[in-house]
Formats: structure tokens, C-alpha cells, sequence
């Protein structure tokens, strides 16, 4: 049925061939986009399975190659986590593989800091100029004065065991701004492994989400939106969503409830007295498992009438109710699902805990159908991993340095240099949190939540922290990191990044020219996705462990190297002893080192790209299950009920339920720890105020302080993601761009009305700084503003204005910023990947008659780290709106 | 896993190949969560040029509803296709298992097609010179693979197969979810069938695959809100 290649149209071919010489290609070079591709042919194509790169998923993913380029992504049959499914940003991959702005060569800054002049100079010369930079710290004790920040550091440790062997704790990342909210909840709940939940949504019957979007976003939501889909359509499973804007999953909702932001925690707090005045509690697992009294949550949720949550929350007291009630009666079958909608503010943390209560009042805790929970990543013989095979970074691995404070063991020369104020608030700490103590960039002294369960950070004040000199840099190395144009008041990272005496060095390693690069000393090309290895494995949410192969289908593009080949050259030219833990050849012997221990081949997993045992039992109730005559050897067994069951080491294992040994929870207690002392202790410990929500024990509502009597010209502005791109680091993969390059203000028609504008009707948004316990908090006038234009949704709430903030970019190339001429660097660059595609500029750029390339909003975000745990509070903020 | 099993990317070639007396796609809206994987894929596998479409994912929002509706877009594979009558040069052509395709060897930009064509399925491929459509992938039908939209559904919105077979799993399905064609009074019996659309949604997509000035989508945002930006 293929269609034979006519005289016609391989003159046509031929014409579009002529065309291309009017691009300034060097005669040399191919530039095989740069005119149309022959169609593939299966049956000559190369398959390589892959883990997608495109978003923090990470599925299992076959990779098509015809004649030396990647053609196609499709899904892996095999990844039991998507079961061969993918998304839009899968292709994504390959436009920027071959993104003709793509950086192919070291390249190192002639020009001021930030004019964008550079020169190509070579790996030698790169190297030599970082180690002569880098070495100098080391040998002088200073090697904390290298700070290594990362964006998506997808290399399972390379980096970290680089930090280490140099000495630096400073290896910084950007979970504030994602996750830490709604992480820290599940890791009091359930413990450090538990960070993130797999709820059973294939056997599900009744789902009530506080503003997740697994349907568009969401870690994980891949996995989830097939599973969900299926349980809906095929097995009338309910879904239910409260949301602030019609977002996909709120669309795809059987009940979509508009709700005040900031007020989930009101809605699930009414749902649980709902359910403990209708008697619908399950008692029995609640007594079992929960580390707090029912009586005594029984009082704490009193007050939470639906009445009461309506007026919070403007969703009907009776539809609170009967969802209450639904969700229920389908126990064990139901869950709670909630993501940043819930989570990103003030009172986030607590009102996730709340959303968590809900789940074990039910008893649908781990099992069928219910919230279940699932290992995650790398096996290390950890809880809920039992009799995997044991996979790890081959040794000789570098231990963490000492960390910093007063007295045997620990860095005191560091620590000394800190400010007073923050030497006497870490000394005041408890002996377990001063042994975790890095500094401020790694372990700021006032959110110890951030790094109580394991450095989560609070990356969006690493740059307001250099600013005021609480930690010196000499070398700042950022990775895959977009903090110039995404981080929340990203002028303040560009003002710091342009000051060279605050950052004397920087050095960029990514895969293309954005606006984090641009402002960098030297730019090292990254080697993309598709042509590196690295090792996956995450929570299935079919509930049997699996782990997946991320290996290269091409080689890298132009000299670009790979992280474990940068780090392996760096350390061996810097010495010193760090050459000892980079013993690896090349890259393949690392990883095939590390997967030693799987019972089949290297050759072999290369070929199917996953590896599950399938007979392996699900992961329902981890914890009634007994502990093993393996794990009990030396232990001792206490006979009382609830008591806990230690190793021969002294750590607790387990806990005695109807007279056995079973494993509970891994957290200290084995319980679930619906009660948690560690929010009052971190907040006496950094002088929060006992009455400030956050410092609870137990969830609670308590009001965004600057929501409280919100007048009526000011709104509250949020942002959000689109199901084709993926944070900041899309804007110029062309397929999605074409379909989301602009953010304009979406609005309720109402508040249009309000307003007296009309759809494409300009506003300037002003935004202003938070209230309550806060960074800057309280200051008065507006801390940002911009631009956009406007459009209509009935399903926004009236009282919220959204932008989605992907776009907008001033750097990464044609389709990054949405213009016709190339803004990159011209050294450097690639010419060999030039694509017919951008050659005239995309469709949308105003030259060409579009409406361009979306409005930069995260000069206008205030930093706005929850108290106590750090995370960026990104759709708290009060905005008034100006028609222009 | 045993060893040595053979891998589903494996089983690919003309062997393979399923023979149809009729094929047909099922767009499933209920499945459907308006991911855009089906037409960002259909753009890989194609090579479709920007500003071209052979498909779409259309954001409609709901006249009397808070929602939004996703419709995906694709040729319809008339059994009575007008674009093959009005093609004057005959590149339009039909396959013995019923779909429309365009051979671009004869093409000659006449562009009758596209006026003829009620769903917006055809446009124009500036870098080949050619009419450009959906022909539900005829490369990988061949060796046994489904259409590259198919494929790449997360969802299982799109089913592809022989709407002749009543056994088919397209054609149960089709009499289950009383599957019906988009825009009935275009008359042209096609061969791709919705589940769960309506009609105010046949309105508001206006052409259909193409970008269009009138388009009051959501998505893929042109300069045609009649306003200064």
C-alpha cells in the first residue's frame, strides 16, 4: 500500500532541498531536519527501550532510529507502571535533541557577564580553567565554598558522590519550589520512604481530590490518568475534584466543585467530622494504626461543620456532607489524592495532614482499591523492598562530609563564619538536627522541616542568602537549572547571578542556551536524554516494584559529554583522593555495575529496558505483614501489645500486634503518626509562634493570613501547568509550544465583568508580598507586576486570576521565546541541526502575524517559603488587577 | 519474563499485517482527557510541518457547563469523500480497505480538496508542495501496527479496526457506546466515529483540524480575540 516515489515528487523533494541552501549551513555539515524526512520504515527503523526524560515520570519508553536520527518515542509494553502508555511531551525529546539552538560545545563567556558574547574553546581548556578554580578550595579547607545547585539531577548519584568526594554538603536542589508541603505530611504520616503515595486507582470506586491534576501534571499522573480512566468508564468509579480553574482532571471530574484557594484543608477537616458524627469511622483499623485517640480527634474536628467549611471554602455544606458520606461507605475502595492545589500554601502543610486523616479514619490505608503505598526508587534492601535485588552506586562510594557545628566531629571552621544569630539558633537545636547541619544554603537554620526527614532545601532563598553573604561562594556550578527565569522573584537570581563578586565563577552544564546559561562564565554541553544511560526505578502504581534502563539510542550531539563522564575527568584532574571513587571506565561499566545483582543479563535488561519480578506479591498492607525469621535474628521480641521490636543493632524493626512481630510503619513508632511533635518542636526551635497553624501537632485549618478579609478589588493569582509542557524547561520543544505559547489571565466572565474587560483586553497584574510568618512578609506595596491579556473560563473561581507559567522565555532560541530570529549565542551553537521547521520562524511569532511568545511572570512571584518547611507558597498571592 | 522472550517491538512486518474490509477509528470522548499525545505523535511519525495539522485536539469549553470538552480531529475517511470527487488531478485515492489518501506524486496544489473537505483535514505542506491528510498511517498499518495517534493514547480513546466486522472490538464497541459520526449533515458517511459528542460542540470547533481565525479554542491561542495584545 506504500506509496511509490514519483518524478514529481522527487523533484519536489528536490526543490525543498534547493531551499534549504538559503539557510547558512557550513557546507561540510548535514542538517538532516532541514528539509523533509523520508517516512519511516518499521522494518528497517532500530528500537532501543529508554525511560523518557520529558517530565519527572519518567516512562518506560521505545525509541525508534532510522538512518541515524531518533524518529519516534513510543511506549514500553513492558513498564508495568505505564503499561506502554506515554504523553504529548515524550516527542519532546527529540525536538530538543535536534533543537538547532542546542549547545554543542564548551563554550566560555568573552563578553561582559550576561551580553551573551562567547567563545567555543575546548574540553581541556574547560577543565583546566574548573580545576584550577576548584582544586584551590579543597586544598585551602574551603570546599564548601563550591556550591553545586540542580534543577533535574537525573543521574541516581553521580553528582552527590561527586559533592561528597570534594567535601561540599552544597548540593543543592529545588524541592521548595516543587513538593516539600506536600512530602513533609506523608513522611510524618507514614515515614522517610513513604514520601509519596500510590493510591490503587485501577480498583478504586470513589476518588476525592483537593486540586491534584494528574490528567495534565502531577508526579506520577501518567501512571494514575490510565488507571483512573478505566476505573471511571469501564467501572463506574467516581471521581471527585475540588479546583480553583477547569483544569483537565477537574473537566474529566464526575463533581467539580470550584473552591476558595487555600481551603481544601476546611473541606477534608467538615468531611471528617461528617464521618465521625455519622459513625462511618472505621474503628477498629483507626485503634490498630493511628498514633492519636479517636476522642481526641473527634474534638479537634468539632468546630469543622459543613456549615462552617462552606463559608470557607464556598463549596455547598451538603455536597460536603455527601461526599463525606460516599467516600465512606466505598472504604476500603476510595482515596484522597491532593498535589500543589492543596498543598502550595500557608497552611498546606496542615491541611494535607488533614486530607491524609481522612484515610486512615476510613481504614482504606494499603489496601485494595485504597491509598496504598509502594516502594520508591533505588533498591537498597530498605522497607518495602525485601528481597529485591540489591542495587547501588559501586563503591568505593565518598561518605557525607562533617557536618557543621561545635565540638568532635563536627566542621567548625565553617560554622564559625556563619552569623551569630544563626551559630545560636543551631546550637540550641536537638542533637539529631545539629548532626544533620550544613549551613544555610543546604540546611537553613529557620525551616528545619526542610531537612528533618532529608535535604529537601528551600531553594528559592539560596539566592537572597548569597545576596545577604550568609555563605561565600568561589565556584557556583548550576545543572539542568532554570532558577533565572522560573525561581520566584527571578530578578533577585539574575541580579545575584550578574554580581560577580557575590558569584566570582559560574558554571552552566545543561543542553541548551536558557536563561540560567546565559548568565553563566562557562557552559558546559550536557549530552541529552537520548544519548546517555542512568538508572530508574519509582512507586509503581500497579504495586509490584519494577526498574527501568535509561540508555543512549544515538551518541552525543557535537562534544557534548554525559554528567558521569564530566565528574569522572574533573576528579581524576583534581586528585587529591577523589579519583579513588571514580574508578568507573566509561559509562556503560558504571551502570552495568550497579545492576549487577538483577537475575538476568546486562545484554538482556539493555533489550527489554525494564525488569520486574510480576510474581511478586502486590504491596497491600506492608504493614500487618510479619516480620521474617531473617529479620528477627538477635532481635528482641517484647510480649506486650504495641511495643516495639528491635534488631540485634538496637533499630526498631517492628511492633507487636495480637501478640506477634509485624512491621507497622517505618517511622519511630511503627504507627501511623496522624500526632507528630516534631511541628511544635521545630517551631519553639526558630521562635514561630506557638498559634501559628503551622506548628501544630495534629492537622488543622488555619487561614492563609493574607486571605483573611481579601477587599474586594484584590484577587488571588495562581499559577498553573499544561499537560504539553513541563515547568520551564519546555518552551521550546516545538510541538508543544505550538499548542500552549501564550499565558494569558484566565478569569471567571464574572470578574471580567468586575473588571470591565472583555477577552483580549490587556490587564496589568500587581502582586503583593505575603502575610503571616514569612520571608519579607507583610511589606508593604506592590513587589511585582506585568502584563497580559485576558480570556474567559467559566469554571475559574471568581476571586482567582491564573496564568500558566512555561512561556515567555527571552532566551532558548526561536520557539523557546516565540520570535523569528535566533536570539543564542552564534558560537557554539548548532547549524548541523537546523530544522525546517524554524528556519522562517514559528507561525505565532508577531513577525509572522502570531500573537507571540506568552508573558514572563516570575518577576511578579514573591518568595514565599512555608513556615517551619520551606516550601514556596506559589498560589497564595493577592493581586489587584488594572485594566490598561 | 522469561529469557530470551520476544519483545512486542519485535513483531513487526507485513506478516503482521490485519486486513480490513472497512477501517475505522473510534474516538471515544469519555476516554478522551485532551493530553495532545495522539496529535503531537501524529506530527513525529509525519513530519508535519508547524501550522499543519493532521490532527488536532480541540478545547471546547461547555456552553452550559463549567467544563471543558477535548475533541480530537482527524480526516474522517468518507466512504462518500467529497475532497477525492473534487481533486482534479485524481491524487486523491482510496485503498481496497476503504481509507482516503492523497498521492503526493500527483498532486498538483489545485486546492480543491480542501474547500471540498467539510472537517478541515487537509492542508497545505509548503516544504513538499503537496495536499497533506491523515491516512491512518498506512506505514505501520502495513507491517502490522496501529495508527500512530492509536498507539500513543494513554487512555484507550482511540480504537482502530474493521467497522465491516461486527466482531471487531471497534464495531462492539461502536453499537455499545452508540458511536455516531461528527457533523451528520455533511453526508459523507465516515468512517471515524465519536462517543459521547454533542452537537454544540460540532458548532464551536467551526472547520475542524486546521487552525482557523474563527477557531474560539483555548489552545494553540491566535491573534483573534479581535483585540490589541
Amino acid at each position: 500500500m506504500t506509496t511509490t516515489t514519483t518524478r514529481r515528487s522527487f523533484l519536489k523533494l528536490g526543490s525543498a532541498l534547493a531551499a534549504s541552501a538559503f539557510v547558512p549551513l557550513r557546507a561540510e555539515v548535514k542538517a538532516p531536519f532541514s528539509q523533509p524526512l523520508a517516512r519511516l520504515d518499521y522494518t528497517k527503523a532500530k528500537a532501543t527501550p529508554t525511560i523518557c526524560f520529558a517530565c519527572t515520570n519518567h516512562c518506560g519508553v521505545i525509541g525508534w532510529v532510522q538512518d541515524g536520527l531518533v524518529r519516534k518515542i513510543e511506549g514500553n509494553p513492558l513498564d508495568p507502571n505505564t503499561e506502554g502508555n506515554l504523553c504529548s511531551k515524550a516527542q519532546g525529546m527529540i525536538s530538543y535533541t535536534y533543537y538547532p539552538e542546542r549547545i554543542l560545545y564548551p563554550l566560555k563567556r568573552v563578553g561582559k557577564r550576561g551580553e551573551g558574547k562567547w567563545k567555543r574553546i575546548s574540553w581541556d581548556e574547560a577543565y583546566d580553567e574548573l580545576v584550577g578554580r576548584l582544586k584551590p578550595l579543597r586544598e585551602n579547607g574551603v570546599p564548601e565554598e563550591f556550591v553545586f545547585h540542580y534543577g533535574r539531577d537525573k543521574t541516581k548519584g553521580v553528582t552527590k558522590h561527586f559533592t561528597n568526594a570534594f567535601g561540599t554538603p552544597h548540593r543543592l536542589n529545588r524541592r521548595s519550589i516543587c513538593s516539600s508541603n506536600r512530602r513533609a505530611p506523608l513522611m510524618s504520616f507514614y515515614g522517610r520512604e513513604f514520601e509519596w503515595e500510590t493510591q490503587d486507582l485501577e480498583n478504586t470506586k470513589y476518588v476525592v481530590n483537593f486540586g491534584g491534576n494528574p490528567y495534565e501534571a502531577y508526579q506520577g499522573g501518567l501512571f494514575m490518568t490510565h488507571r483512573l480512566q478505566r476505573a471511571r468508564v469501564d467501572k463506574g468509579a467516581k471521581l471527585v475534584t475540588f479546583e480553583v480553574r477547569p483544569s483537565n482532571t477537574a473537566s474529566k471530574s464526575d463533581e467539580f466543585f470550584t473552591v476558595m484557594p487555600g481551603t481544601d484543608g476546611a473541606v477534608a477537616g467538615a468531611m471528617l467530622h461528617t464521618i465521625l458524627k455519622e459513625g462511618l469511622e472505621n474503628k477498629e483499623f483507626w485503634d490498630r494504626w493511628a498514633n492519636y485517640s479517636l476522642e481526641k480527634l473527634r474534638e479537634d474536628v468539632a468546630e469543622y461543620t459543613p456549615e462552617w467549611a462552606e463559608a470557607k471554602s464556598g463549596v455547598p455544606a451538603a455536597d460536603i456532607k455527601r461526599i463525606a458520606i460516599e467516600f465512606a461507605k466505598a472504604a476500603p475502595a476510595c482515596c484522597t489524592m491532593s498535589n500543589r492545589g492543596s498543598a502550595k500554601h500557608y497552611n498546606g502543610m496542615q491541611g494535607d495532614r488533614l486530607i491524609r486523616t481522612l484515610d486512615v479514619l476510613v481504614g482504606n490505608v494499603g489496601q485494595e482499591g485504597g491509598y496504598c503505598l509502594s516502594s520508591l526508587r533505588g533498591w537498597s534492601n530498605r522497607y518495602g523492598q525485601e528481597g529485591l535485588p540489591k542495587l547501588s552506586f559501586p563503591e568505593p562510594k565518598a561518605s557525607d562530609p562533617k557536618p557543621w557545628g561545635i565540638g568532635e566531629g563536627f566542621n567548625e571552621t565553617a560554622f564559625k563564619k556563619l552569623p551569630k544569630e544563626v551559630q545560636d539558633r543551631v546550637q540550641g537545636f536537638p542533637d539529631a538536627w545539629k548532626k544533620k547541619y550544613y549551613g544555610e544554603l543546604a540546611t537553613p537554620s529557620e525551616y528545619p522541616l526542610s531537612w528533618h526527614w532529608y535535604s529537601m532545601r528551600v531553594g528559592q532563598l539560596v539566592y537572597p542568602y548569597i545576596k545577604e553573604k550568609r555563605q561565600k561562594v568561589s565556584v557556583y556550578m548550576s545543572f539542568t537549572l532554570g532558577a533565572a527565569f522560573g525561581y520566584p522573584e527571578s530578578n533577585v537570581v539574575r541580579e545575584v547571578l550578574l554580581d560577580e563578586e557575590l558569584i566570582p565563577f559560574h558554571v552552566a552544564i545543561d543542553i541548551g542556551y536558557g536563561e540560567q546559561t546565559s548568565l553563566a562564565d562557562m557552559i558546559l554541553p550536557e549530552a541529552a536524554s537520548l544519548e546517555r544511560f542512568d538508572h530508574h526505578s519509582t512507586n509503581n502504581y500497579g504495586l509490584i516494584p519494577y526498574t527501568g534502563l535509561r540508555q543512549p539510542l544515538i551518541k552525543p550531539q557535537g562534544e557534548s559529554k554525559t554528567m558521569p563522564e564530566m565528574f569522572r575527568e574533573l576528579a581524576h584532574r583534581i586528585g587529591g583522593g577523589m579519583e579513588k571513587h571514580f574508578t568507573y571506565t566509561d559509562d556503560e561499566s558504571l551502570y552495568k555495575d550497579w545492576y549487577k545483582n538483577l537475575p538476568i543479563s546486562w545484554e538482556e535488561f539493555k533489550r527489554r529496558g525494564i525488569w520486574q519480578d510480576a510474581t511478586r506479591e502486590k504491596d497491600y498492607r506492608l504493614y500487618e505483614r510479619p516480620l521474617t525469621d531473617e529479620q528477627l535474628t538477635g532481635a528482641t521480641i517484647p510480649k506486650e501489645e504495641n511495643a516495639l521490636v528491635k534488631d540485634a543493632e538496637g533499630s526498631t524493626i517492628g511492633i507487636i500486634k495480637d501478640g506477634k512481630p509485624v512491621r507497622g510503619w517505618p517511622t519511630s513508632h511503627r504507627m501511623i503518626g496522624v500526632y507528630d511533635d516534631i511541628f511544635p518542636t521545630a517551631a519553639k526551635a526558630v521562635g514561630l509562634p506557638l498559634e501559628d497553624g503551622n506548628a501544630s501537632p495534629v492537622g488543622l485549618y488555619h487561614d492563609v493570613p493574607e486571605h483573611v478579609n481579601l477587599s474586594e478589588d484584590h484577587y488571588i493569582f495562581s499559577t498553573f501547568k499544561w499537560n504539553v509542557h513541563t515547568q520551564g524547561r519546555s518552551g521550546h520543544w516545538k510541538y508543544s509550544a505550538e499548542i500552549i505559547h501564550t499565558n494569558p489571565v484566565f478569569m471567571h466572565p464574572d470578574t471580567g465583568a468586575r473588571l470591565g474587560v472583555e477577552e483580549g483586553d490587556s490587564v496589568e497584574l500587581s502582586v503583593f508580598r505575603p502575610m503571616g510568618h514569612t520571608y519579607r512578609a507583610g511589606e508593604e506595596g506592590v513587589m511585582g507586576s506585568f502584563k497580559n491579556h485576558v480570556r474567559f473560563l467559566k469554571g475559574m473561581h471568581p476571586k482567582v486570576v491564573m496564568c500558566s507559567h512555561h512561556v515567555g522565555h527571552w532566551e532558548h532560541g526561536v520557539v523557546g521565546n516565540g520570535k523569528s530570529e535566533k536570539t543564542a549565542p552564534s558560537e557554539g551553537l548548532t547549524e548541523t541541526l537546523a530544522d525546517k521547521d524554524m528556519m522562517k520562524g514559528v507561525w505565532w511569532s508577531k513577525k509572522n502575524g502570531g500573537i507571540g511568545g506568552g508573558v514572563h511572570i516570575n518577576d511578579a512571584l514573591p518568595i514565599n517559603p512555608a513556615p517551619l518547611i520551606g516550601g514556596q507558597n506559589w498560589y497564595d498571592n493577592v493581586c489587584s488587577i488594572q485594566k490598561i | 519474563m522469561p529469557e530470551e522472550m520476544t519483545l512486542p517491538w519485535e513483531r513487526i512486518g507485513s506478516e503482521f499485517r490485519k486486513d480490513y474490509k472497512r477501517a475505522g477509528m473510534l474516538v471515544d470522548l469519555d476516554r478522551c482527557i485532551g493530553c495532545h499525545s495522539c496529535s503531537v505523535s501524529c506530527k513525529t511519525e509525519n513530519d508535519v510541518p508547524l501550522g499543519n495539522f493532521r490532527m488536532r485536539v480541540r478545547y471546547l469549553e461547555e456552553p452550559e457547563d463549567k467544563k471543558i470538552m477535548f475533541a480530537p480531529l482527524i480526516c474522517m475517511h468518507c466512504a462518500d469523500a467529497p475532497c477525492l470527487k473534487a481533486c482534479p488531478s485524481k491524487a486523491i485515492k482510496r485503498e481496497g480497505d476503504g481509507r482516503v489518501f492523497i498521492d503526493e506524486g500527483r498532486c498538483d496544489l489545485e486546492k480543491e480538496c480542501i474547500d471540498a473537505c467539510p472537517y478541515g483535514a487537509i492542508s497545505i505542506n509548503t516544504e513538499k508542495e503537496v495536499a497533506e491528510k491523515c491516512d491512518f498511517c498506512t506505514h505501520r498499518t502495513d507491517v502490522g501496527l496501529d495508527p500512530s495517534c492509536v498507539e500513543n493514547c494513554p487512555t484507550d480513546a482511540l480504537v482502530f479496526g474493521d467497522l465491516d466486522d461486527p466482531e471487531s472490538k471497534i464495531s462492539r464497541l461502536a453499537k455499545k457506546n452508540d458511536a455516531k459520526a461528527w457533523k451528520p449533515e455533511a453526508k459523507t458517511d465516515p468512517s471515524v466515529l465519536y462517543v459521547s459528542h454533542d452537537r454544540w460542540m460540532e458548532k464551536a470547533v467551526n472547520t475542524g483540524v486546521q487552525l482557523d481565525e474563527k477557531d474560539a479554542d483555548i489552545t494553540y491561542e491566535q491573534n483573534n480575540l479581535g483585540k490589541k495584545h
